[in-house]
């Protein structure tokens, strides 16, 4: 009951801020430049034709009334037409199959990231000092700086001319997904590993830990059923965003091997200027951030019995 | 109580790696503890009293070793200990040890009574219903009202009292044959240390336990201990039944100790403390470690670390004072106060 009413005190501040937030980025995009809206013959067309376009797509209206339309439409599920990338393409079925595309290497990365990430902080926490932990600590030092644009196109290069794998993406080739996941798995592995070890030694210098070995728990048992469940709880937070971003795809990643995702789609949106496309985009990366935060403190107050569940404080909004 | 020592400790050595360098915490150590009896060590924050009994359960940390001696517990020398297996044969079931702070002695995310009850399936080789039957039991033998509500709740529902009453059911439910209690009582406050003393001596009496009591609080010595070993830079410099130790101290650290207590002051003045510093324990000492504080000292309490001199057949120190040659010293009046005190 209590885990009910929080959850929905909370989505509905969740739609609050899903509110402003909206609203923002679409006053923000009415400041980008609007040749974009003419297509690629704006040049050549006279001032008249120019202001004829803009007035039919109800852009010569003051902002409060564009507001006030542009929240009608999306409440009807319209994220409005694409006017560039696909000319007269609703954004929804667009964006679509982007997402799809993003969504499959999205989420075998993101396994792949906890599958290897939180087993190697675990291991390096419980041989803290020792070799597992030392290379490992040399291998989240490189990734976190060395910039990632330097070892994506090296493991392109390297991955294309030792094992002759294709350096861009291939629809329904699976041996051109094997690069993009590794580039799109060692950062999120570093970060894993690294918190979770962080979390596994602050908690193994706690009393309990102490006096759980005191009564004579061994110690695979006490890293087990106390050290990993204690030190998973700030990780939990995060799961559900990292599972959502999966959604969202990488920008440079995609860029790279060509794959037609999300990253890649927003950055082709701003440079051909389809303001439309870049705003539905956009709209969509914040509300699965906001739907994201929602998530993780739902999965904490489910992992944490401390965290109180009526007085509605603490949680982010 | 028994004249057999259930547990033996000789000349211990204990180092640590800080930073590099090398510190002796216990040097050379010896003590014996016997069956049934509550013995308390006393002594400064750094003498060693908690480091000494953390190696009679392998707990020190990863960067401190054993370097010479024995302790000596059912045919066994601890002291050799090395693989995990062995110490599990120790830990809890044979020696149980309950901690200072109960507010972080329990794990946060599980429930008080899965907490009591890991020990009880480990330790009483039980399992299900008996085990969880078992639980409640001591939990309200340790006095947790309405038990079966309580064992469903979680730390952050107890107050501090009653988490060690749960750490101390914790320990119980390991069946041990000696209780470390390493100030059971600092964190809690005073109508409840009281409760929770007690509730321990009820404790040792029906289950027949050994008590080794850590604590810098003479209050608590006097109410709980049969004997008494007060630690000085990593060394027992005294021993003796309470009545010896706090009546006929010989140690002048001893002294000095017992001068602390505010009961001793007189109103109006000061209260008595130790002028000085503990001696630095990553260098060597040499000669008796309290004789740069100590305005008795001799001229050989510099030069050589003096023996254990017998006052009685349970009491005995580590002061030149004692041997015949020296000087005849008085102890500070306080220390006579301190008898009629206790006469009145």
């Amino acid at each position: 009951m209590d885990m009910l009413k929080y959850s929905i005190g909370r989505l509905l501040r969740s739609l609050i801020t899903l509110f402003i937030v909206l609203s923002m980025v679409f006053l923000l995009m009415r400041l980008m430049p609007v040749e974009g809206y003419f297509g690629a013959r704006g040049d050549n067309m006279a001032p008249e034709v120019k202001e004829q376009i803009l007035k039919s797509l109800g852009l010569l209206d003051p902002w409060y009334k564009q507001l006030v339309s542009f929240w009608g439409r999306l409440l009807h599920g319209d994220l409005g037409e694409s006017i560039v990338y696909r000319r007269g393409a609703s954004c929804a079925s667009i964006i679509g199959p982007k997402i799809a595309t993003s969504f499959r290497f999205g989420i075998v990365s993101l396994l792949i990231q906890n599958i290897v990430g939180l087993p190697l902080g675990v291991l390096m926490a419980n041989k803290k000092n020792g070799v597992v932990d030392k290379l490992g600590n040399v291998y989240i030092l490189i990734i976190n700086a060395v910039p990632a644009a330097v070892y994506y196109l090296l493991l392109q290069l390297g991955g294309s001319n030792i094992f002759g794998i294709s350096m861009i993406y291939r629809p329904g080739d699976v041996s051109t997904m094997i690069l993009p996941v590794i580039c799109l798995s060692l950062g999120g592995i570093a970060t894993n590993a690294m918190w979770m070890r962080r979390y596994m030694v602050d908690q193994m210098n706690m009393d309990y830990i102490r006096l759980a070995k005191a009564k004579g728990l061994s110690s695979k048992k006490v890293a087990f059923s106390h050290v990993v469940r204690n030190a998973f709880i700030p990780m939990a937070q995060s799961l559900p965003r990292s599972i959502i971003f999966t959604l969202a795809g990488s920008l440079y990643v995609e860029s790279l091997f060509s794959i037609p995702g999300m990253g890649a789609l927003l950055v082709t949106a701003i440079q051909r200027q389809d303001n439309t496309l870049v705003q539905a985009v956009v709209l969509l990366f914040s509300a699965m951030s906001v739907v994201s935060m929602l998530l993780g403190d739902i999965a904490m107050v489910i992992c944490d019995p401390r965290i109180k569940l009526t007085s509605g404080k603490g949680g982010r909004v | 109580m028994d004249k057999n020592p259930i547990l033996s400790v000789k000349d211990l050595v204990v180092r640590f790696k800080l930073r590099g360098r090398v510190l002796t915490a216990i040097r050379s150590v010896s003590i014996d503890v016997f069956q049934g009896e509550s013995l308390a060590i006393v002594g400064e924050s750094g003498s060693g009293k908690s480091v000494l009994t953390k190696t009679f359960m392998g707990l020190l940390d990863n960067n401190g070793w054993i370097e010479s001696g024995s302790i000596e517990y059912d045919g066994k020398d601890l002291a050799k200990f090395k693989t995990e297996k062995e110490w599990l044969e120790i830990r809890g079931g044979k020696i149980a040890m309950v901690f200072q702070d109960p507010m972080t002695s329990l794990s946060p995310l599980k429930t008080i009574g899965k907490q009591v009850e890991e020990a009880v399936v480990l330790h009483q080789k039980v399992k299900g219903e008996e085990a969880k039957k078992r639980t409640l039991e001591i939990l309200a033998e340790v006095g947790i009202p309405d038990v079966e509500t309580r064992y469903k709740q979680y730390p952050h529902e107890f107050s501090g009292g009653m988490r060690q009453r749960v750490v101390i059911a914790m320990a119980l439910a390991c069946k041990p044959q000696i209780l470390i209690c390493d100030e059971p009582t600092t964190a809690l406050d005073v109508t409840i240390q009281a409760q929770i003393l007690s509730l321990i001596k009820r404790m040792q009496e029906k289950y027949n336990l050994t008590v080794i009591f850590i604590t810098h609080d003479l209050g608590v010595v006097a109410e709980m201990a049969d004997r008494i070993a007060v630690m000085y830079a990593g060394d027992i410099i005294e021993t003796g039944k309470c009545d010896e130790v706090f009546f006929n101290p010989q140690h002048p650290y001893t002294w000095a100790l017992l001068g602390s207590l505010p009961q001793l002051g007189v109103k109006g003045e000061n209260l008595y403390s130790i002028a000085g510093t503990p001696p630095n324990l990553f260098k060597e000492i040499k000669g008796d470690a309290f004789a740069p504080r100590n305005k008795y000292a001799l001229k050989v309490d510099y030069v050589a670390r003096p023996p254990y001199f017998s006052v009685s057949e349970t009491h005995k120190a580590r002061t030149w004072l004692l041997d015949p040659r020296s000087p005849k010293i008085e102890p500070p009046e306080y220390i006579r106060r301190l008898k009629e005190m206790e006469v009145k």
